[in-house]
């Protein structure tokens, strides 16, 4: 176990250096010169030359990696060119919209996903098996951003059909009347969840059948449960690690939806920020903030393969 | 409607395993697709993908309205004979875009599809080279690289080269390539452990031949589901990214751009937006469904038509 930790974190390091070197270098190196991108296409060379100067751009591209590196170690993300605040600062004001969605977002996932799952397996008549299946496949097909949409028009404030929920925009002071809050993430949260749900629901039915084919379920009936006992108790029990990496990687696969329906919804989040610095070319905010992501993944897929091995006793003896 | 009569599946020849060359391959291809037809789910699956590269070449020559036509007295027009679908909000033709951009879908989809599979071989063969510190840097490349998603990709490329196709076939392709190196690992290498790769190479066959004639036959069935699967997955990240702005550019015609051109007027005009969702979704689930029956259609063990003598006794 503590080579197999010790391995898995020396991993760690590595990408995470890999990711800082690819980020860095796909500002630079690609096509277009930064300095010029940043200014704007048509600016005098003036302007260009005060900029490349003023960010350093001029200077070897190890030092200016190096610098970079430093700065991230010391928590110095460097400043948003629009504002003039520090990158961390909002990056941490927008964490507080983002993180909450996606937790709210996954909840309501596994609330939809595991349960669906589990009876897509227990179901005994052809028919309901063939209602189960299709609810998954339809389920992860629709694009998130039209699920959004049409969520908006059923419940949504001002043209919903039962219009009882916002359908944007975040209170001004952010968590000040936390019902407010939570309020206006809802319905967001509802078109992550269902999404992602769809997914969940997938997963947990595949992971649940390789238990089954394992005969466990037949021998825990044999011992006198009853199949959905055996099936939610022992069945689930045993999918539980390959499950848990599914949500790992589900939530790889959710911040892709999490950008659209922040935009959708006017959240501004971690995602919609991304993309409004991008189209701002804000291009330092946006090499901090595509790194700082890019670890936070990093650091999910650590934690997953961690608890994974955890969960799975049969895995830690033999270390390959 | 009555459930297909098996029998009228063109018969299999009794010993097709055993036929090697081109013809063996076409009449193996044409059983699987017969197979695929049977059931309703390949049947829909192949529908859906015909007429979807039916109306993208239909739609190089024509379509029902001009694209470039719009009418400002007739925005965001209900659905009539003049307009299929209606008309969005600069008077354009819904239905004539909606076919136009079948056609950037579908080259995007190749496109990605050929990438991530360039990807993934190139991976695969060097999950199974014999080089020990190839073979071990390439699964700890893909374990470590696997965990970022798609879309900072993209957003990443996007930077030097702004809204471009190339963004979403190059970010996707990246991303699905790593996924279909990691579903394939463990037939590839099982297959670069066997005895006839042994046995291969020790009559002096060289690592790109042992390659070409035993690794990627082995993992080709694998890769050719999961690609069908990345090929949805692909539709709907043309749509995200397109949505955000870092994929198909502004004026090119794509579903992508007509599910978000129509967004900024849920308010008011929310029918216009029902018709591209509509359309994405059939078609990603076709996509699934068409990679779950290739799987069942291809593989000798789930079908036994394409067993040759044992499974397909004369009676």
């Amino acid at each position: 176990m503590i080579k197999y930790l010790a391995r898995r974190c020396a991993l760690f390091a590595l990408a995470l250096f890999v990711v800082s070197v690819v980020v860095f270098l796909a500002l630079r190196v690609l096509p277009g010169d930064l300095a010029t991108i940043m200014a704007g296409l048509n600016s005098p060379p003036e302007r260009v030359a005060a900029l490349r100067a003023e960010l350093g751009l001029d200077r070897p591209l190890a030092a200016q990696y190096g610098d970079w590196i430093a700065g991230l170690m010391r928590g110095d993300f460097g400043t948003t060119m629009l504002t003039g605040q520090p990158v961390a600062s909002v990056v941490g004001a927008r964490v507080q919209i983002t993180f909450p969605l996606i937790m709210l977002g996954l909840l309501i996932a596994l609330a939809l996903g595991v349960p669906l799952g589990c009876a897509s397996v227990m179901a005994r008549s052809a028919r309901a098996r063939g209602l189960y299946q299709a609810v998954a496949i339809v389920g992860g097909a629709v694009p998130a951003l039209w699920a959004g949409l049409v969520l908006i028009l059923l419940f949504g404030r001002g043209s919903g059909l039962l219009p009882i929920l916002p359908a944007s925009g975040f209170p001004q002071d952010g968590w000040g009347d936390p019902a407010q809050a939570a309020l206006a993430l809802v319905l967001p949260a509802v078109t992550v969840g269902v999404i992602v749900g769809a997914s969940i629901m997938r997963y947990t039915r595949s992971a649940l059948q390789s238990v089954a084919s394992t005969g466990a379920i037949e021998m825990a009936m044999a011992c006198g449960m009853t199949r959905r006992r055996a099936l939610t108790h022992v069945g689930l029990r045993l999918a539980m690690p390959q499950l848990v990496s599914v949500v790992g990687l589900t939530f790889a696969e959710m911040i892709t939806g999490v950008m659209v329906i922040e935009n959708l919804f006017a959240l501004p989040g971690i995602g919609s920020g991304l993309v409004d610095d991008l189209t701002h070319r804000d291009l330092i905010a946006v090499q901090s903030e595509l790194f700082m992501l890019a670890a936070f993944f990093l650091v999910i897929g650590l934690l997953v393969d961690l608890t994974h091995r955890a969960l799975d006793p049969r895995l830690g003896e033999d270390d390959e | 409607m009555n459930r297909p009569d098996r029998r009228r599946v063109p018969e299999a020849p009794a010993r097709i395993a055993a036929e090697h060359g081109p013809r063996g391959r076409l009449r193996r291809a044409g059983v699987v697709v017969a197979s695929m037809w049977a059931h309703g789910a390949g049947r829909f699956a192949l529908v859906t993908l015909g007429l979807w590269i039916l109306v993208s070449l239909v739609s190089l020559f024509w379509t029902p309205r001009s694209l470039w036509e719009t009418n400002g007295y007739a925005v965001w027009a209900k659905p009539s004979a003049d307009h299929w679908l209606g008309t969005d909000g600069v008077g354009a033709d819904v239905f004539s875009w909606l076919m136009a951009g079948s056609r950037t879908d579908l080259v995007i989809v190749a496109l990605t599809v050929l990438v991530a599979l360039a990807i993934g071989l190139l991976l695969v063969a060097a999950m199974t080279s014999r080089a020990a510190a190839l073979a071990h840097g390439s699964v700890v490349l893909i374990d470590a690289l696997i965990s970022i998603p798609t879309v900072l990709i993209a957003l990443m490329l996007a930077v030097p080269l702004g809204a471009s196709v190339a963004v979403i076939v190059l970010a996707c392709g990246f991303g699905y390539g790593l996924n279909l190196a990691r579903v394939a690992r463990p037939s590839a290498m099982l297959a670069a452990r066997s005895m006839y790769v042994e046995s291969a190479r020790a009559d002096g066959a060289s690592a790109m031949r042992v390659f070409a004639t035993h690794i990627v036959p082995n993992v080709m069935p694998t890769l050719v589901v999961q690609c069908s699967l990345s090929a949805g997955t692909a539709v709907l990240a043309e749509a995200g990214l397109t949505y955000l702005g870092v994929g198909v550019p502004s004026g090119v015609p794509s579903w992508g751009h007509s599910l978000s051109t129509s967004v900024r007027f849920i308010n008011i005009y929310p029918l216009t937006v029902l018709w591209p969702g509509l359309l994405v979704t059939v078609v990603v689930v076709a996509l699934n469904l068409f990679g779950d029956a290739l799987r069942e259609a291809a593989d000798p063990l789930t079908n036994p038509r394409l067993r040759g003598d044992d499974g397909h006794r004369r009676r």
